[in-house]
């Protein structure tokens, strides 16, 4: 088990991790979902030992981590750019771990040998021991950073935005057998990524970051459903957010005025966010809004065809933008005109309000 | 202009300029093979590889002396040697302090730079002035020594923190997380990766020293280099012996150049660069 408690690290005046604290479980896939700055890479070289925190401390299975040189830490990193050795081969990359480490090295040439090629064998990269690293393909590249870490069998396996570098269609693959491999290897994977619906596919468990400290860790399921502050619902990338205030128990803002639903613990005036799935409202022309609900004016911009779906854009009168989704298996979505006013409508019950950190 | 025009210009400037650069070489090759009775000029009188076996010993002994070159030039081959290994050692070593900021970088930086920058005939003169005072006698391995490396050990550096900048930190840190400690690391990573660039280090190392003239005529003391012994005996008479010499010390020249162009190319075909790592970035 791994736990960072109140980890803090400064470059200059700018604070990458504020105060963060987590918990990774042993044996699970955790995904680490943070855009661009939010200080998940930092996170991962504070655990590696690239980089010492300011304040705050590391664990590993009981064990303090920080002040270890990062070579005594026993954790696996995959690097985005694979950091592959480029004068070695395949089979030479991979048995690197095993040769020359510190602790316990493998002196034996033929366990070496038999272990590389179980790794290989595991990653799939048979027939290409004697390549040049420089000789063979992205993904190839990415099983080889894989098996170079898995073969000295680390408890805990860093990965830096491991398929990043990779095209679409090849990504995908990837997910299904990292899963597959670490299932196979009962490690630990914390795999961090700027991509929500890689957090989501990947991890049995994600943990949103958000500036410098973790803003929500659970269930990817439970954590997609019920986001608990307006920053986890924006990372999600399937909720839109509306600032408002709190007006007898409902919603008053730039969308107007509806219900919100439960009990809210602030006053009258009190500042709220909500957030409402792109997928939870339906479009109508301007005053035919589904009665019974709740329904905003919105102005239609643009709409994207993504394929299985449909995204449209529309614009409130202050500016807000909204984003519609419309999934294709449905009744087929209707072509809106630019500019033109729609209600956009939706129920109430499913409208998620943030009353603690609105401002 | 127009290509058309701007093409052969540049072609026949080109041609001038490699002419200029080699002309004094080429005029120095032609007279070593000037026949026996002749000067160190034109006309050829007969064309013979005469001084070229006079410089060897393998003529008679006659009016002409021989070159007094033997000492001399091991003394410079030994001490360009010695030069070429401590400067780039020193060089690698600066270059990877460099890499980590430090309080003072600037300040060492350009301490480290003022060795190739201040002019010989002073560094040459004040070592010479400092041990006239200190009592220590001057000698080709010791102040002259001192001094070729001190010249020397700013380019190797410079080389090397070219190379580092480009160096892509984490494959060190891949290491590291492997369990391979910092010592291995370098071993094993990132000397094959620089080797390269170690190579141009002692590639210059060796060629400044080698050839290292003011520095060394103030501090060699009474045994002299190679440089030296050739511009001595330019104060008796010049025979073409001496563009013999000229002709065969250039072909060693060119061999060290070809090594190092082996060498090269197989450090850098083994090692690609980073290529297609660099594009995952």
């Amino acid at each position: 088990m791994l736990s960072l408690s109140s980890v803090t690290k400064r470059y200059g005046d700018v604070t990458a991790l504020d105060r963060l604290s987590v918990t990774v479980p042993d044996d699970a896939y955790v995904s680490l979902l943070g855009a661009s700055g939010s200080g998940k890479t930092t996170l991962l070289r504070v655990i590696a030992g690239f980089e010492e925190p300011d304040g705050g401390t590391v664990t590993h299975d009981g064990r303090r981590l920080d002040g270890v040189a990062p070579h005594r830490r026993g954790i696996g990193f995959v690097f985005q750019n694979f950091a592959l050795f480029p004068h070695l081969s395949v089979a030479d990359n991979v048995a690197f771990g095993l040769r020359y480490r510190e602790d316990n090295p493998v002196r034996d040439a033929a366990e070496l040998k038999k272990r590389v090629a179980d790794v290989i064998h595991l990653v799939g990269l048979e027939g290409l021991e004697t390549r040049k690293v420089t000789a063979i393909s992205g993904g190839q590249r990415q099983r080889v950073a894989l098996a170079r870490t898995l073969v000295t069998e680390p408890r805990l396996v860093l990965l830096d935005e491991p398929l990043g570098a990779l095209d679409a269609n090849l990504r995908e693959r990837m997910c299904d057998e990292l899963r597959a491999i670490r299932e196979r290897l009962k490690v630990t994977f914390l795999h961090v990524t700027g991509s929500e619906t890689e957090a989501l596919l990947m991890g049995d468990t994600v943990a949103v970051l958000s500036a410098g400290s973790i803003a929500q860790i659970g269930p990817a399921s439970s954590l997609f459903s019920a986001p608990r502050s307006a920053d986890v619902a924006r990372h999600l990338n399937a909720y839109n957010v509306l600032s408002g205030r709190v007006r007898k128990g409902g919603f008053e803002g730039a969308g107007g005025r509806f219900p919100l639903p439960g009990e809210l613990p602030v006053r009258d005036g009190a500042p709220v966010e909500i957030a409402l799935r792109f997928d939870r409202i339906s479009v109508a022309p301007a005053g035919k809004g589904a009665a019974g609900g709740a329904s905003i004016p919105a102005r239609f911009i643009a709409s994207e065809f993504t394929g299985a779906s449909v995204l449209s854009f529309f614009r409130l009168d202050d500016g807000t933008l909204l984003q519609v989704v419309a999934h294709l298996s449905g009744p087929a979505p209707r072509s809106f005109t630019k500019d033109e006013l729609y209600d956009l409508s939706f129920n109430p019950q499913d409208v998620i309000p943030f009353t603690e950190r609105a401002a | 202009m127009e290509a058309r025009v701007l093409k052969p210009v540049l072609g026949v400037y080109c041609a001038a300029f490699i002419l200029f650069l080699y002309g004094p070489m080429i005029i120095l090759a032609i007279l070593s093979f000037q026949g026996p009775g002749g000067g160190p000029q034109f006309p050829i009188i007969e064309w013979s590889t005469y001084w070229y076996q006079h410089l060897l010993g393998m003529t008679p002994p006659g009016r002409i002396s021989r070159l007094p070159i033997g000492d001399s030039l091991l003394r410079s081959l030994t001490l360009a040697l010695m030069t070429t290994v401590v400067s780039t050692v020193l060089g690698v070593i600066t270059a990877q302090g460099f890499r980590a900021r430090f309080k003072a970088s600037g300040v060492v930086f350009y301490l480290v730079i003022l060795g190739m920058i201040v002019p010989g005939v002073l560094v040459g003169l004040g070592m010479a002035l400092l041990t006239n005072m200190l009592g220590i006698d001057r000698s080709w391995w010791g102040t002259a020594f001192v001094l070729h490396v001190v010249y020397t050990f700013p380019f190797a550096f410079l080389v090397m923190l070219a190379i580092f900048n480009r160096f892509d930190r984490s494959v060190e840190e891949a290491s590291l997380s492997l369990g391979v400690s910092p010592v291995q690391t370098f071993r094993r990573v990132t000397f094959p990766m620089i080797f390269p660039g170690v190579l141009s280090a002692m590639l210059f190392s060796f060629t400044l020293s080698y050839d290292e003239f003011s520095r060394t005529l103030f501090t060699s003391g009474r045994q002299l280099t190679l440089p030296l012994t050739i511009y001595g005996t330019f104060s008796v008479e010049i025979y073409p012996n001496i563009f013999a010499f000229g002709v065969l010390t250039t072909l060693f020249s060119f061999t060290l150049l070809l090594i190092y162009a082996l060498l090269m190319l197989r450090a850098v075909r083994s090692a690609q660069s980073f290529k297609g790592q660099e594009e995952a970035e």
